[in-house]
């Protein structure tokens, strides 16, 4: 379970050390097989919540509590621990392009100090779950922008995480391809996966019917469930 | 619910290891031109390396002839008698500086001044007045050019001087003096040479390392995102760094092997006796030892420090 407790986060601009703040006073948890959707404008602060969550960014007041762990707590070098429970999807795919599909893959798993040839199989599983089975030797680069989501999704999946986290999943593809992906999403979802999916799209938000928190400068001004798209 | 997982639960060591060298060499073969690049500027350092290596053999070549050849000759009265002169040799012998001391007799002088000029003028003029004008002499070395003043004191001693004509360390000894310090300034040069070309090999390395690694700043980020421990995102670039180190240090030992090969005549003839090929040969295991450790130690340290940067510690 993650809890947002008071949180709040500032940035400090390099030009004229201006204060900036990204979230304020925000509280909201999440408990185990959530499908939550963050929506809200572009730099409302949707991704620092996500950033928070995969400790990346850590609040400049209040706590972020992940399955009892304060994240305040975790030095940076360790925070791979956390990340490790988490499984990212990106808007920008962010795949490492001098690996194959299955390579990137596989990657998520040797992090966790998985023998690949032992997960092989996992690996084929999972690719054959978003389609990408008879492309698992290609490079990054040789894959449509839909294709490029689906192998990041299962990047994300492999390991089996507690969390997935998606940010703007589908904001750099097509309605056809990004209904797809939601379908995958949701699919995971129903598997019993935690899925806190970050989005300003208003057609997915309304479809899929489910908790929507909605952010605005920085704070959240709606939590509920079945949500539609406000703003 | 603590978080720590123990990474090696399911892996060994071995493991661990195995899979970062094929990350690394999976990179170094996929990333060809940020590995040649490197690879390359690598290469020239170890060249140069290398280079330096053979230049200073040579120095030392050039120093050591022209300390050889120089050296103090005592020309002793001709009313001085054998005995006498070899007493004073074995004296002389006797001394610290003293590293050869040869006796010439009047007679082998003759000799080897007729052989030396046979048939022109200066030896039929001696043929003609049939005398020999040769006096006897020592012909010492010194350990050092330096040292030849103290053996020349020895001889303007009191005791020592009513025997000695002649003491050839006057021009002579400027000149001995002058290569003397020729031979310790190509030396000296030659160091500070290796020095500055190293700092800037170095520099030039690290900051093509730098760039090759700058330029995948965003994959660090995603390992980071994904997962990844510290170890096992550096582990692959340092694999990396050290093989473009190793190719970099085969191919200079190739191309430095075929250019001694192919200098080794030509350098006979023109220095007198100068054999690069021998000096390399004789030396490879040191050679092939500076190859390997320049090219790999300048890879992995190189590496080493652009990749930290990017690492949260």
């Amino acid at each position: 379970m993650i809890e947002f407790k008071q949180v709040s986060k500032d940035y400090i601009s390099n030009i004229g050390k201006e204060v900036k703040p990204a979230l304020r006073e925000v509280s909201f948890s999440v408990k185990d097989g959530e499908f939550v959707t963050l929506c809200g404008r572009s730099g409302a602060g949707k991704t620092t919540i996500l950033k928070m969550i995969a400790c990346e960014e850590k609040p400049t007041n209040g706590s972020v509590i992940f399955y009892g762990q304060d994240t305040m707590d975790i030095k940076e070098k360790d925070a791979y621990c956390i990340r490790q429970q988490l499984g990212f999807i990106f808007q920008d795919f962010k795949l490492l392009p001098y690996k194959t599909v299955f390579e990137n893959v596989a990657y998520a798993l040797e992090v966790t100090g998985q023998d690949t040839k032992k997960a092989r199989d996992e690996v084929m599983k999972v690719l054959d779950l978003v389609g990408l089975t008879k492309k698992a030797n290609r490079f990054p680069k040789e894959l449509s922008g839909g294709e490029q989501q689906r192998t990041s999704i299962a990047r994300a999946l492999i390991h089996r995480p507690r969390i997935i986290l998606a940010d703007e999943p589908t904001g750099n593809l097509d309605p056809y391809h990004s209904r797809d992906i939601m379908k995958v999403l949701m699919k995971i979802n129903e598997a019993g996966s935690t899925i806190v999916l970050s989005t300003h799209n208003k057609e997915i938000v309304n479809t899929i019917k489910k908790r929507v928190i909605t952010v605005d400068d920085g704070r959240i001004v709606r939590d509920e469930e079945n949500g539609m798209f406000f703003i | 619910m603590k978080l720590k997982i123990n990474l090696f639960k399911s892996e060994t060591m071995v493991n661990y290891i195995k899979k970062i060298i094929i990350g690394g060499w999976k990179n170094f073969k996929r990333q060809g031109f940020l590995s040649f690049a490197t690879a390359l500027i690598i290469f020239i350092v170890v060249l140069l390396g290398t280079s330096l290596f053979v230049f200073e053999g040579g120095v030392k070549f050039f120093s050591e002839k022209i300390r050889d050849k120089m050296d103090v000759s005592v020309y002793f009265k001709e009313s001085v008698d054998r005995e006498t002169i070899l007493d004073l040799k074995s004296q002389v012998e006797k001394l610290p500086e003293v590293k050869s001391i040869e006796y010439i007799s009047p007679e082998d002088a003759y000799e080897t001044f007729s052989k030396a000029h046979q048939n022109d003028t200066f030896s039929q003029s001696l043929q003609a007045i049939q005398i020999n004008p040769f006096l006897a002499s020592l012909k010492i070395q010194t350990t050092s050019p330096e040292k030849y003043k103290t053996v020349a004191e020895f001889f303007k001693k009191e005791e020592v001087a009513p025997y000695v004509r002649d003491i050839n360390d006057h021009k002579r000894g400027e000149i001995i003096e002058k290569f003397s310090n020729i031979a310790t300034n190509v030396e000296n040069v030659g160091l500070i040479l290796t020095i500055i070309l190293s700092i800037i090999a170095i520099i030039i390395t690290y900051n093509t390392v730098r760039l090759s690694i700058h330029s995948q700043r965003m994959e660090i980020e995603v390992m980071h995102l994904v997962g990844a421990k510290n170890s096992l995102v550096r582990g692959p670039f340092l694999v990396q760094g050290m093989l473009s180190g190793f190719f970099a240090a085969f191919i200079a030992f190739v191309i430095s092997l075929v250019a001694v090969l192919l200098l080794r005549d030509k350098l006979l003839s023109v220095t007198d006796g100068f054999d690069i090929y021998a000096l390399y040969m004789t030396n490879l295991s040191m050679v092939i030892l500076l190859q390997l450790g320049l090219g790999i130690g300048l890879g992995l340290i190189s590496s080493y420090i652009a990749i930290k940067r990017y690492l949260k510690e």
